[in-house]
């Protein structure tokens, strides 16, 4: 073989390498799942129970949040809005707002990270989510929480990554009421996780010790669950 | 196949399978790497310009994901297991700064031609590790916070750490692609068909 063979032969493999690329991407979601039970087992482990370092107040990028809807936006009326709690719980709940702003008020200065690559610092404030399930006597036999939103968008959470201290039942952003594109009156929001497990509108928790078969929108069109950040 | 063997000297097997499998896995890497941009791009978000599907893997963003996250395990481990075999056998591989005064001053062409592969070579060593380091701020920001936190450096300039972090990370491709035409050219000087046959075969 000579060097222009070779060099031949070298173009010719690396295009097809990249021509390769479109018949790989059908692959895609078996290599997902042969390697993400052990990423999202280290992630588990790397969470641990601690909190994460907060930015400071004036560090918040307003503008660098951007709206992500998966159905829309929806207008919910906040005299009728009820936050319900069921599942494997001692007390049911179903709390309007005023009961939620009597909970002990709780705020997080983070870094909200979206699956698509941006990323912006906001400060949340509301409620913990643990002190929720705590008011509702939560079972210890409760593995995970489903949350359910008003636009039907569907996420489930591990029971750890829930209880965290700072995963928050938000009801304002960057020290205003929260907006109605952002998930008013009530969303999710934890610097522990990706955007897509921070659900917006969040109208109903139930908590189970097994996962079901949907484990979120998002999830199960691919995306991974445990999602840590 | 002794006859050939006396006749072409091979590198040692676990170079060869290091420098075999390192290259699929960096394909692998760059290509779900520019899918995962495609979903946001970091020159101009959204609405900015995207990497033609020709040099994408994955479909959509999910699948690039998948494809990232599935290899950057084995790009870690390969990465560290080379380095750590380079470092006990192969030291005289590496750069040292003894080849940056043989680049100036040395009158062999061929001292010179060497000097500079080593540079390029460890170069190439140091930006893997770089876009490693780099992957793991952008994953993991919460957990290894002070990594990302590392990236503030350009916000006197009213670049925010995270734009910084993810155009390092990106920048690891181009600096590559340049690092291995270099080292392709470099190692045909030196060594020619034979160190080409050597390295791969």
């Amino acid at each position: 073989m000579n060097r222009r063979q070779l060099l031949g032969l070298g173009l010719g493999g690396s295009s097809s390498l990249f021509l390769g690329g479109c018949a790989l991407n059908g692959l895609s979601e078996a290599v997902g799942n042969a390697t993400q039970p052990l990423n999202e087992r280290l992630e588990a482990l790397l969470q641990g129970q601690g909190p994460v370092p907060e930015f400071r107040p004036d560090q918040v990028e307003p503008a660098a949040l951007l709206v992500n809807s998966f159905n829309g936006t929806p207008r919910l009326d906040p005299a009728r809005y009820r936050l319900q709690v069921k599942g494997l719980v001692g007390r049911p709940l179903s709390l309007d707002l005023e009961a939620v702003a009597a909970l002990p008020q709780h705020s997080c200065v983070m870094r909200h990270v979206c699956v698509e690559g941006w990323a912006a610092v906001v400060a949340w404030s509301g409620v913990r989510l643990a002190d929720v399930l705590r008011l509702a006597q939560l079972s210890p036999l409760g593995g995970y929480v489903l949350i359910d939103s008003a636009d039907s968008y569907f996420e489930s959470w591990d029971l750890a990554s829930a209880l965290h201290p700072q995963t928050l039942l938000a009801t304002h952003m960057n020290g205003a009421p929260l907006p109605a594109a952002n998930g008013a009156p009530v969303r999710l929001a934890a610097p522990i996780k990706l955007g897509y497990k921070q659900s917006k509108w969040v109208t109903g928790l139930r908590v189970t010790a097994t996962l079901g078969e949907r484990r979120g929108t998002w999830e199960d069109q691919g995306y991974e669950w445990f999602a840590g950040l | 196949m002794a006859h050939t063997s006396a006749r072409q000297p091979h590198h040692p097997l676990w170079t060869r399978a290091f420098h075999g499998f390192n290259l699929v896995v960096l394909l692998v890497m760059a290509a779900s790497g520019l899918q995962i941009y495609n979903a946001n791009p970091v020159f101009g978000g959204r609405g900015g310009a995207v990497v033609p599907d020709l040099f994408t893997l994955g479909g959509w963003l999910a699948g690039g994901r998948d494809w990232h996250f599935g290899f950057m395990g084995l790009y870690a481990l390969n990465l560290g297991l080379w380095l750590a075999l380079l470092i006990q056998r192969r030291r005289r591989r590496l750069g040292e700064l003894g080849d940056l005064t043989a680049l100036k001053a040395s009158a062999s062409a061929p001292r010179r031609r060497l000097s500079a592969h080593r540079i390029v070579y460890t170069l190439m060593l140091i930006v893997l590790a770089f876009s490693l380091i780099s992957g793991l701020a952008m994953v993991k920001p919460a957990q290894f916070w002070w990594l990302t936190s590392l990236f503030a450096f350009a916000e006197p300039l009213g670049v925010s750490s995270w734009q910084a972090l993810r155009v390092s990370h990106l920048a690891t491709i181009p600096a590559m692609v340049l690092l291995v035409v270099a080292h392709v050219v470099l190692s045909w000087r030196v060594g020619g068909l034979r160190l080409l046959r050597a390295m791969s075969l």
